[in-house]
């Protein structure tokens, strides 16, 4: 999977999550919004039949006034008129909340309007005939009452709650709709939500295994990457040991075969020399003659030659010298390459090693040089380490050995061995005051047959070498640090515990 | 010595082979030198056509020997020839580039009488020779046995 995709289905997740989140948030709000209203279309439903139950108490308080009324008048009990007085109060009442209950209905209003007076004329009238019926006029009071005087009243009275109790049916009806079409809304609307949250989700979960689908697959690439890793590391270090191996053979085989041929180029030029000299006797014993014939002489010694002949000698006699000291140079440096590989070939053997121990005996082997170049050499104390004895042998005489060799002229020579632990391995440090190292030639001097700074010094440009092919060997680095004639310091990080299966299989 | 010492030297390298026979010679030894210049005409001039090696058998042979032939090593050859009844009373000299100590232990160990590496100085190659030269001259080789 590209990084390109695996972007763009990051944002798809997010942009479903989010798609999902605002459909909730939308159900959620659309439902609360509506369960609202519901709940308000239902209060104004209760509210109708409130009103209903009112018109029907005011009408019902007004007839228990009338019937009281009657009651009083043809049996002038008390009782009737407390009745009368009760129902006639809690009428005014009634009809003083059916006012409010219906203060937001105009229709109402005005209908509430024309009955309220109306059941108020009404009242009086039964205050009346009550009012006669007390005065022992019984019969004008049963007059009116016969006579049906605000008959009329109550028709209209009747007719208005009718009015009323009709509007409020149509009002019912209408918040009943209003109601049950909210309830149904808010449930489709649930519904609807609830789908498309399911439909997010599923869609959300085929991402998210299609996704974690792409990460097994990726991660069994992944593992099979490591262990294709592992396998190429481990043959590319068979190759590159056997490539080692295959380089020290070869700089063995050559160095070998290259002495042959250089034991003949020797001997036959030491033949040559031989001959040399046999050539320009004769010639000599020949102008000898030609001058004064003194035969016998010429064979017991170098005759002196003259002129040309003399000439010719010299020149065969230079040729011939720079001929041996090429090749003896040349033997060196085989010899020097024979003696590495052979190094190479060695195998180390770890020993626990008292490093004070072991520089002091070098110091004490290199005590005449030291004294001769006025020089000290101190020792700070060292950390102890697992590892091949002669190897580090070789490594700290051959930079004690650099830092005595190379000490500035004229200057008492103070050269330091200091040592410390840090994280499984001992760094020493071999410090001098001496001719130092130009940092362009730091790399150069680690290299074979290449030396840095004045020439005045004998050597083949191997030690360094050696040594650094050493520390690696030992499983450690080495590097320097140096300015000209300030000094130098050759750092060596070495395993305080070195393991010969590390490293002497490979070699 | 009843019969003269043959010295067979087995040596790949003609200048060697030149420079080595010159300098026998300087050390006054006239013995016959039967040259040989790689393993496999040597081997067949020692063992013989039977390879038992039985006509060398009343002679007094000298071997000197390189270890670095071109079809096979001086190594074998030295084996082969201590191993042989008639011929490993014959010193053998192993004359050679290899200053390996491996090399030289393992010559010793098969039977080499002297290991003489090749000083590519030449001062020293000819001193060893002629040494060597001298030390041919007062050593009693035995006839092998019959």
């Amino acid at each position: 999977m590209t990084p390109e995709a695996m972007r763009r289905r990051a944002i798809g997740q997010i942009l479903l999550l989010g798609a999902g989140l605002v459909v909730l948030t939308f159900i959620s709000a659309g439902s609360v919004y509506l369960v609202n209203q519901a709940r308000e279309d239902a209060r104004w439903v209760v509210h109708t039949v409130e009103v209903e139950n009112q018109i029907s108490l005011a009408q019902l308080q007004l007839s228990r006034a009338e019937s009281a009324e009657r009651g009083y008048i043809s049996t002038l009990l008390p009782d009737f008129l407390t009745d009368f007085e009760k129902a006639a109060s809690e009428l005014t009442a009634d009809l003083m909340r059916l006012h409010r209950l219906t203060s937001d209905n105009p229709v109402q209003q005005h209908l509430l309007d024309q009955m309220i007076p109306l059941s108020d004329q009404r009242i009086e009238e039964f205050r009346k005939t009550i009012a006669l019926a007390r005065a022992e006029r019984v019969d004008d009071a049963a007059r009116i009452v016969r006579e049906g005087i605000g008959r009329d009243a109550v028709g209209r009275i009747d007719d208005m709650a009718d009015q009323m109790r009709s509007e409020e049916d149509h009002l019912f009806v209408q918040r009943a709709t209003s109601a049950d079409r909210s309830q149904s809304l808010a449930a489709s609307m649930t519904a609807v939500g609830s789908g498309l949250v399911v439909l997010l989700a599923g869609i959300s979960i085929f991402l998210v295994r299609r996704s974690a689908r792409a990460r097994d697959v990726a991660e069994e690439q992944l593992r099979e990457n490591n262990l294709n890793l592992e396998a190429t590391v481990d043959a590319r270090t068979v190759d590159l040991r056997e490539a080692n191996d295959e380089i020290q053979r070869f700089a063995y085989i050559v160095s070998h075969d290259l002495r042959s041929p250089l034991v003949n180029i020797m001997g036959f030029t030491s033949e040559l020399e031989e001959l040399r000299t046999d050539i320009f006797k004769r010639i000599a014993a020949l102008a000898g003659a030609s001058a004064s014939p003194a035969p016998g002489a010429a064979g017991e010694i170098e005759p002196a030659l003259e002129g040309d002949d003399k000439q010719l000698s010299e020149g065969f006699s230079e040729a011939l010298g720079f001929i041996k000291s090429s090749i003896a140079k040349m033997d060196r440096l085989i010899t020097a390459i024979l003696n590495l590989t052979r190094e190479g070939r060695r195998e180390f053997e770890p020993v626990p090693i008292d490093t004070r121990e072991l520089i002091e005996a070098i110091v004490a082997t290199v005590a005449h040089q030291a004294s001769e170049a006025k020089a000290q050499i101190r020792i700070e104390p060292l950390p102890d380490i697992i590892s091949d004895r002669l190897a580090l042998e070789q490594i700290f005489s051959n930079l004690i050995d650099n830092a005595l060799k190379y000490l500035k002229p004229g200057v008492p020579g103070d050269i330091t061995v200091r040592g410390r632990k840090k994280l499984g391995f001992a760094i020493f440090e071999i410090a001098d005051n001496g001719r130092g190292i130009d940092p362009k030639d730091h790399q150069r001097i680690f290299d074979l047959f290449r030396r840095a700074g004045e020439q005045d010094k004998p050597g083949q440009g191997i030690g360094l070498a050696h040594v650094r092919a050493l520390v690696r060997r030992l499983g450690g680095t080495m590097s320097v640090s140096s300015e000209l004639h300030n000094g130098s310091t050759f750092t060596i990080t070495l395993p305080l515990s070195w393991t010969a299966s590390k490293r002497n299989r490979d070699s | 010595m009843s019969k003269p010492v043959t010295i067979i030297m087995i040596e790949d390298d003609e200048g060697h082979a030149r420079l080595i026979e010159r300098n026998i010679r300087r050390s006054g030894i006239n013995n016959e030198i039967v040259p040989f210049t790689n393993g496999t005409a040597a081997v067949s001039y020692l063992f013989g056509s039977d390879g038992s090696g039985i006509d060398h058998g009343d002679r007094a042979l000298l071997i000197l020997l390189d270890l670095n032939l071109p079809d096979m090593t001086g190594i074998d050859i030295l084996r082969r020839v201590k191993e042989n009844k008639y011929l490993r009373c014959a010193p053998v000299v192993v004359l050679t580039t290899t200053d390996d100590s491996h090399e030289i232990k393992r010559c010793y160990e098969l039977g080499c009488n002297v290991y003489i590496t090749k000083p590519v100085n030449y001062e020293s190659f000819a001193n060893a020779i002629r040494q060597l030269g001298l030390f041919f001259s007062v050593i009693q080789v035995p006839r092998s046995a019959p």
